[in-house]
């Protein structure tokens, strides 16, 4: 009896705590569906200060709300929908006209071109539904020809107020360029600014070049050359256009650098007596140390971003696959168990992932795995992808896709790590092999 | 071989012989019982069986002579026998015919069936069930007096005390100090004699009104009888006075006034009413999660839950100046701000036309804690 009324109690005191919960304290709900979609944004043209900056208020605009769209995170609300003019910057911003288009960030801003030819850019984020402002104005000041790296810097600063990690605009790509049929291709080092804008030739079309890779702080490049017959590894400054060829040993092949994260010391592969092991240069002595001695081919080495592990594909086990190292050599882990075959590994500049180039059934893909070879994702598939990079926030993956036949040409594409919003990168002419560089002071 | 062996052996020989031969294992012949018999022949033994079964042949058996014809011969009373007379039932006479019913009287039917409902006066107050009497709370009996001078108080009984004291007066001229108290208060009176059948009722209604019935609806005109024509000057109709809105319906039209000047009132306190409905929690999870967009977070941000409390204004709009992170967890500060304002839009802007909440359970969502969690949203 005694215990078939203490079960009741317990019953009852089951059932009115929660009833005595919502009683007395807020309702509570867990929200976990949402949507994924691009976030409206607008950003009408900036307020020109002088009727000097009047084209070019617009054009910065212009490059900012690229920047934002071409992210696939934003959706830019054009023009001719907004109810509000912007026409002066410190006006206090109509919301409710912003909020009837359903726009839920706004980009204002002014530009003023100073007596020196300074170009002056002033804005300001907005949460509209909030009604708010999100963080605080800012003002940029540059040279009048870098209007565009100023509109890059605005529209990094708009990204990472709104999705909390950095931006990627101002940064510049190293890359191949490609001209000719496919049997007598040219290819030139150029590099460009991230969108394709700025492209610039870093070398002529009288040797083949490949791979060229950014240095940590995007001065310098590395790249092989064929200009002496065999595979050399070059370094190049950006700024200057000097170059010098890195030290080697005579009768062997030296290919696939790769800064370490410090930018004092190359990772390469070098190929001597048929077999291919992995090597580390410090570049200002010049000096080398073997890696590894396997009698297979190690080759593609990639840096972790603290630079105490490097990744690297190598067919020890009989067909190419990713291993993990210390950055000193010794026992290597695999980290790649999927059918087909894995190359070209770069390491995440945030360090949780891993892209590769797999080839499987046929078709190449760009993909990504974890570190420790888990979570395997593929983001593309084609005829040929190949050659991963990362941007600098570790947000976006650059590589290069072929189309097949005769008339089959290489250019540079985009996508995002979820896979989602994949572009071509306009280039002139094909392209290939490209290096994200640094974001830029 | 000794002697002891010797007789030893002897004995046994000689108990062994006594035992076969001596009659040890001879037993004696169970009793029986002896009968004596005699030898007998064949014919002996037929004739024996013989007479045991064929009985005694009869020589002769004395019967009486049978009387002579004619001779005292009984007569006969009876005559020859004639076929009994079977009586029949007799037929029952045919019934007479029923008789042919009279036609019912007719009814009259009503002359026309006039198309208007007839008009039902529709109770005054249409009283429900009785509610049941509870005990009345106790009220004061009312004093059966009408002069509201107090009474004097009664003397006090006389007691002849123990030890006789000297009279002592108090000196006259001396100053005597009295503490203040206050004067007594005069004892509960009414204004008039109130008996207990004339105490009034109750005051506290004993029935509940049903809530009034819809006014009808407009019912179409009937159709007009053909009368002669006469001239009639139409009488303007007397305006019948607008009905004031119940305080219910003005707290409506203020709501909506709120509502259409984007504003909201302000949110006294009030009874909690019943706890929302899982369909009615469910209508306003589906309600934010159509509005949270995450496809522009980070991974860290992704990551991130976080904690957000909204008070509501009763027009189901929330407060936006009352929204607050209260905690996060599972990324940095910055990721949890990025998280929040996510959150956040997604309640502004889909709480803009007001949430679909029940008015009457104000009380239960007037303050509401929302937990967004991107766990499933986020990309493995």
């Amino acid at each position: 009896m005694m215990r078939s009324l203490l079960t009741l109690l317990a019953a009852l005191m089951i059932w009115a705590v929660p009833a005595m919960a919502q009683q007395g304290g807020p309702l509570r709900l867990e929200i976990t569906e949402g949507v994924i979609e691009p976030m409206p944004v607008a950003v009408p043209d900036f307020v020109a200060d002088t009727p000097a900056a009047q084209e070019l208020a617009r054009n910065i605009a212009r490059v900012i709300a690229a920047d934002l769209t071409g992210t696939g995170l934003f959706r830019e609300i054009p023009a001719a929908a907004h109810i509000s003019r912007i026409t002066s910057f410190e006006s206090p911003v109509q919301f409710s006209d912003w909020r009837a288009i359903n726009a839920q960030a706004l980009v204002t801003g002014a530009v003023n071109v100073d007596g020196a030819g300074r170009v002056v850019v002033r804005f300001r984020i907005h949460d509209v539904f909030a009604g708010q402002e999100l963080g605080q104005g800012q003002q940029l000041v540059g040279d009048r020809d870098g209007w565009r790296r100023i509109a890059h810097k605005v529209a990094d600063q708009v990204y990472a107020r709104i999705t909390g990690e950095g931006g990627y605009f101002d940064s510049r790509v190293v890359f191949v360029s490609e001209s000719g049929p496919k049997d007598q291709r040219a290819k030139r080092l150029a590099i460009m600014d991230y969108d394709g804008a700025n492209v610039q030739f870093l070398t002529d079309a009288s040797s083949i070049v490949i791979a060229p890779r950014f240095s940590p702080t995007g001065d310098r490049v590395l790249y092989t050359s064929y200009e002496t017959g065999f595979p050399r590894i070059y370094l190049l400054d950006v700024t200057s256009m000097g170059r010098r060829a890195l030290p080697t040993l005579e009768g062997t092949m030296a290919f696939a650098p790769r800064f370490s994260p410090d930018g004092r010391t190359v990772l390469y592969s070098l190929s001597q007596g048929g077999n291919t092991d992995l090597y580390s240069m410090d570049i200002l002595s010049g000096a080398s140390t073997r890696l590894t001695t396997a009698p297979s081919i190690e080759t593609a080495p990639s840096y972790s971003p603290d630079g105490r592990q490097i990744v690297f594909e190598s067919d020890r086990s009989g067909t190419p696959q990713l291993y993990v190292m210390d950055a000193g050599g010794g026992e290597a882990r695999r980290i790649s168990f999927g059918a087909g075959r894995y190359g070209t590994p770069v390491w995440s500049p945030r360090g949780d992932l891993v892209a590769f180039t797999k080839q499987s059934k046929g078709r190449f893909h760009i993909g990504v795995m974890r570190v420790d070879g888990s979570e395997e994702r593929l983001l593309t598939a084609s005829f040929l992808d190949e050659g991963p990079t990362w941007a600098p926030n570790g947000r976006v993956i650059m590589f290069t896709r072929e189309t097949q036949g005769a008339q089959g040409e290489a250019r540079l594409y985009s996508v995002d790590i979820t896979g989602r919003n994949l572009r071509q990168v306009p280039t002139p002419g094909g392209a290939s092999d490209p290096s994200w560089g640094p974001l830029q002071n | 071989m000794n002697t002891g062996q010797i007789i030893s052996g002897a004995g046994h020989l000689a108990l062994i012989g006594w035992a076969l031969f001596g009659g040890a294992f001879r037993s004696d012949p169970p009793p029986f019982e002896v009968v004596e018999a005699m030898a007998i022949s064949a014919e002996d033994y037929a004739a024996i069986l013989a007479a045991s079964t064929a009985p005694e042949a009869v020589a002769s058996i004395d019967t009486p002579a049978p009387p002579a014809p004619g001779e005292n011969a009984p007569a006969l009373a009876s005559g020859a026998d004639t076929a009994p007379a079977q009586s029949q039932p007799a037929a029952n006479a045919a019934p007479p015919p029923d008789p042919v019913p009279s036609p019912p009287e007719p009814v009259s039917a009503p002359a026309e069936v006039a198309d208007t409902a007839p008009e039902v006066a529709p109770p005054a107050e249409d009283m429900a069930a009785v509610v049941p009497q509870v005990s009345p709370r106790p009220q004061p009996r009312p004093a059966p007096r009408v002069a509201p001078e107090p009474v004097a108080p009664s003397e006090p009984d006389v007691r002849v005390d123990d030890v006789a004291r000297p009279e002592v007066a108090p000196d006259a001229g001396a100053v005597v100090e009295e503490t203040p108290q206050e004067a007594t208060a005069p004892e509960e009176a009414a204004t008039e004699i109130v008996t207990e059948a004339e105490r009034p009722r109750d005051p506290a209604p004993t029935a509940s009104p049903r809530p009034r019935a819809r006014p009808a609806a407009a019912r179409p005109a009937p159709a007009p009888t053909p009368a002669p024509p006469t001239e009639t000057a139409t009488a303007p109709r007397p305006e019948t006075p607008r009905d004031t809105p119940p305080a219910t319906d003005r707290s409506a039209v203020s709501d909506a006034l709120a509502a259409a000047l984007g504003q909201g009132t302000p949110t006294p306190e009030r009874p909690a009413g019943p706890p929302l409905t899982a369909g009615e929690k469910d209508a306003l999870r589906v309600a934010v999660q159509r509005c949270w967009n995450v496809g522009s977070l980070s991974s860290e941000a992704l990551a991130t839950t976080v904690v957000v409390t909204v008070r509501m204004f009763e027009t189901s709009k929330p407060d936006i100046s009352s929204i607050r992170m209260l905690s996060h967890s599972g990324g940095s500060a910055t990721a949890a701000q990025q998280a929040y304002e996510a959150a956040r839009r997604a309640i502004i802007r889909c709480g803009n036309d007001g949430f679909s909440l029940p008015p009457e359970k104000f009380g239960q969502w007037r303050d509401i804690e929302m937990t967004f969690n991107p766990e499933r949203m986020r990309i493995k």
